[in-house]
């Protein structure tokens, strides 16, 4: 009896242990990632490895080269075949809308129990309209965007601050300032080009045109290269044809004729290095951290360059607009299928979007990365010794601060990776009223509509760059053309293109 | 008189000769720096330091010498593995491939073969329609080949183009040897293996070129079908040209840009110095291989 007492006995501890057991058996889940070149993914890395640890979850992250992200996931969705448990990076933006109204992803937003730190992380950062924009025109949304408390200005006007001081100028404010600088400059260097473009002139396009209250082009905020969204209207309106536009074009004429403006528009990141670095150019417009870069290898004195807040131009000071949602996570129709999907989605939220999360795939491990004095983080003396500077070198050895991993921005914590120096400019730019726009919601086609606004888009697309390019170098007068050029753009139906975008607004 | 005009003429002729060799070794040597200049160009931009190249001081020599270009793609994550598997696949492939070929392309080009026509017009029907994208991924992925490297071995295994270069290879040669050889007792496949392939050298050496130049570059079949562990090393060189072309176009990436091109230099020089060094070698069969199967006997 006390024999079979004790085997009673023991069999009922260990069957106690199994659920134990059970529970600490980690969730394995399959992702696929966008890998960036410059950023190569590691499976190694600590912030990685971290969260692995803490919420006991296996990460088995397959790398996609960012520029064939598009087709991997496309022929995962569409094919549903070999489609990983979820999808980083991605959108339902493009082909990708079809393919989830068509079955192929989880509409996420169906499930919004097993999402609270999403919730908790919106409604933290009052994005509950912008979220509500992201759903198809079933109403649904698929996935879980990244989320930013407020944009960054992490990209501007780049210009010689060196040259402002050994002439007196103040910063510029105005687009009026930046003539007479380059004027300035061109006037001491006459074989130079003062304003250099960065990757054909699309970054000085979608960074300047909001300043005369239109985004046209390849960038265009709307992503309709014609159409404009007003703001005040909440509403399209024909950019192209606009007299904000003519006012535009007519001041960038100006710079061009005068030789202010480089008129090699098709140089690689390279020529505009070279340019910038031997002082053949002056000012461009670019990204923050890449003034490193040129102020490294340029030879000349006490050369300095910096970026400066957003110029105030006929339309307002107005930077690129930005949204404060991005491209997150995505669940193929597959992992719907798994018996403890409610748990994988449950994981996938707390990973990325919980609040001790979010701060490990920012900053990294506390006592490890950085530690707290009061309310400031300390980074590690090997962080910020680093000669990448603490952002940089945080991705590359921590895997801090990757877009595809790191899904919950806070603008402040940010800003302490970073110089004084660029938080100052942010700080600037985010007192300055509206500088960063939102960018309006995709109309939710129908199939056919869509199919009629494409083809619509295409042709008013190329005649307008067609049109841009000829008032930029003056091939065609502005003055003498414009209602030539207005009335080519309404026969290929620009207006009637601009109605069915008002039709189709959220 | 006669012998005088003669040797006159003969002169002139050679004169002739002369500047017209002159010319044409110009012409030529215009073509050489043509084609040699961006080359030149490109090795001394790949081993020229990034300050350099920001001051526009490279031409045809690399200045301030560094391997920092090199460094870079060294030591991406898996560069060696993604070397080893193109390697492997352009060596197991192009070695398979010839394999399948051969055993396909013989008996094809035997017109006593029954359905010799109807193979051919299989053959010639596939080259112009394909399935496309998503029906043979849905294939291979159905035969449990993705993940696998083997799918990039075996649906590539028959070339139509190469397939027909071999069979009219093989109807060229005189068929009184294979005779002779049937009457001496070897049957068909003892006739392919000790008769045709030792008389093939220049067919083989030509469909085997082609065949390795697309294992070599192959970067498509290699993103779709396999997993990251199992990518060819021109994925990953795409990727980092992709990469540094992105630079400027979006911010987190920029402090990389003095040394883009540089990095891109590199990347033409590592994934295309392994076919340029074996080309001397095989060049006199990529010239023959214009003619090989154009004559049909």
């Amino acid at each position: 009896m006390k024999k079979f007492l004790a085997l009673l006995l023991a069999a009922m501890m260990i069957l106690s242990l199994v659920p134990a057991m059970a529970a600490e058996a980690p969730l394995t889940i399959s992702l696929y990632y966008s890998d960036n070149s410059t950023l190569p993914f590691r499976a190694d890395w600590p912030a990685l490895k971290a969260i692995q640890e803490k919420y006991n979850v296996v990460l088995n992250i397959e790398p996609i080269p960012i520029a064939d992200y598009t087709t991997k996931v496309g022929l995962a969705l569409s094919t549903g075949e070999n489609a990983p448990d979820v999808i980083l990076g991605t959108s339902t933006a493009g082909q990708n809308a079809s393919l989830a109204l068509n079955g192929a992803a989880v509409a996420i937003s169906d499930y919004a129990d097993w999402t609270p730190n999403f919730n908790a992380r919106v409604a933290e950062f009052a994005l509950e309209d912008d979220v509500e924009q992201l759903k198809l025109g079933d109403g649904k949304r698929y996935y879980l965007p990244q989320l930013y408390d407020k944009p960054f200005y992490d990209g501007g006007l780049i210009l010689r601050e060196d040259y402002l001081e050994a002439k007196g100028f103040a910063a510029p404010k105005t687009f009026d300032d930046l003539y007479e600088i380059l004027k300035a400059y061109k006037a001491d260097y006459p074989d130079s080009l003062p304003l250099t473009t960065i990757v054909a002139p699309r970054v000085l396009y979608r960074m300047t045109m909001p300043s005369w209250g239109v985004s046209l082009g390849l960038n265009a905020a709307t992503g309709t290269s014609v159409l404009s969204w007003d703001y005040e209207k909440g509403e399209y309106f024909a950019g192209a044809i606009s007299e904000q536009y003519k006012q535009y074009v007519t001041f960038f004429n100006k710079l061009y004729e005068e030789g202010l403006l480089d008129p090699e528009m098709t140089q690689d990141a390279t020529l505009t290095s070279q340019k910038l670095a031997t002082g053949k150019a002056m000012a461009t417009y670019g990204y923050y951290d890449q003034i490193g870069g040129w102020t490294q290898g340029s030879e000349i004195e006490g050369f300095k360059l910096n970026m400066y807040p957003v110029l105030e131009g006929p339309g307002g000071a107005h930077h690129q607009p930005k949204n404060s949602t991005g491209g997150g996570i995505m669940f193929p129709i597959g992992t719907a299928k798994r018996a403890d999907f409610e748990q994988v989605v449950r994981k996938i939220d707390e990973i990325f979007f919980s609040e001790e999360a979010a701060k490990i795939w920012c900053i990294g491990m506390e006592g490890t990365t950085y530690t707290m004095n009061g309310e400031t983080i300390v980074y590690a003396d090997e962080i910020t010794s680093s000669a990448d500077g603490i952002y940089k070198y945080m991705q590359n050895a921590y895997g801090c601060g990757c877009d595809g991993l790191q899904l919950v921005w806070y603008n402040a914590r940010e800003m302490t990776k970073y110089d004084e120096n660029y938080a100052a400019i942010n700080a600037a730019v985010a007192a300055m009223p509206n500088a960063i726009q939102y960018i309006p919601a995709t109309p939710s086609f129908d199939d056919l509509t869509a199919e009629d606004a494409a083809l619509l888009q295409t042709t008013l697309a190329d005649a307008w760059e067609v049109w841009n390019d000829a008032f930029l170098t003056g091939k065609k007068d502005i003055d003498a053309e414009w209602d030539a050029y207005v009335q080519d753009l309404k026969d290929k139906g620009i207006e009637q293109f601009c109605e069915i975008y008002n039709t189709y607004k959220k | 008189m006669t012998t005088i005009a003669a040797a006159s003429q003969k002169n002139h002729i050679r004169e002739r000769s002369l500047v017209l060799d002159i010319v044409i070794y110009l012409v030529m040597l215009f073509a050489l720096i043509v084609c040699v200049v961006p080359f030149l160009y490109i090795i001394a931009m790949s081993f020229s330091s990034s300050e350099a190249i920001l001051n526009n001081k490279v031409s045809l020599w690399p200045v301030g010498f560094t391997l920092e270009a090199y460094q870079q793609i060294v030591e991406y994550p898996n560069f060696f593995i993604a070397y080893g598997n193109t390697l492997i696949y352009t060596f197991c492939g192009t070695l398979f491939a010839l394999t399948m070929m051969v055993l396909f392309a013989y008996p094809l080009s035997k017109n006593f073969l029954r359905g010799q026509s109807f193979l051919m017009k299989l053959v010639v029907f596939s080259m112009f329609f394909s399935g496309g994208l998503i029906p043979n991924y849905l294939l291979i992925s159905s035969l449990g080949l993705t993940g696998t490297r083997f799918a990039m071995l075996i649906p590539f295994a028959i070339n139509q183009f190469n397939l027909i270069i071999l069979i009219n290879f093989f109807k060229s040669l005189p068929g009184e040897i294979e005779e002779a050889a049937l009457i001496d007792g070897l049957n068909w496949f003892g006739i392919l293996i000790k008769i045709v392939l030792p008389l093939s050298g220049a067919a083989l050496a030509t469909v085997g070129l082609y065949t390795a130049v697309f294992f070599w570059n192959d970067w498509f079949y290699g993103l779709i079908y396999l997993n990251s562990s199992q990518y060819p090393v021109m994925l990953l060189l795409r990727n980092i040209v992709n990469g540094t072309t992105m630079v400027g176009d979006a911010g987190g990436v920029g402090e990389k840009a003095s040394v883009a091109i540089a990095v891109k230099s590199a990347v033409i020089i590592t994934s295309t110095l392994p076919i340029i060094l074996l080309y001397p070698f095989l060049q006199k069969y990529f010239v023959k291989g214009m003619t090989v199967g154009a004559v049909k006997g």
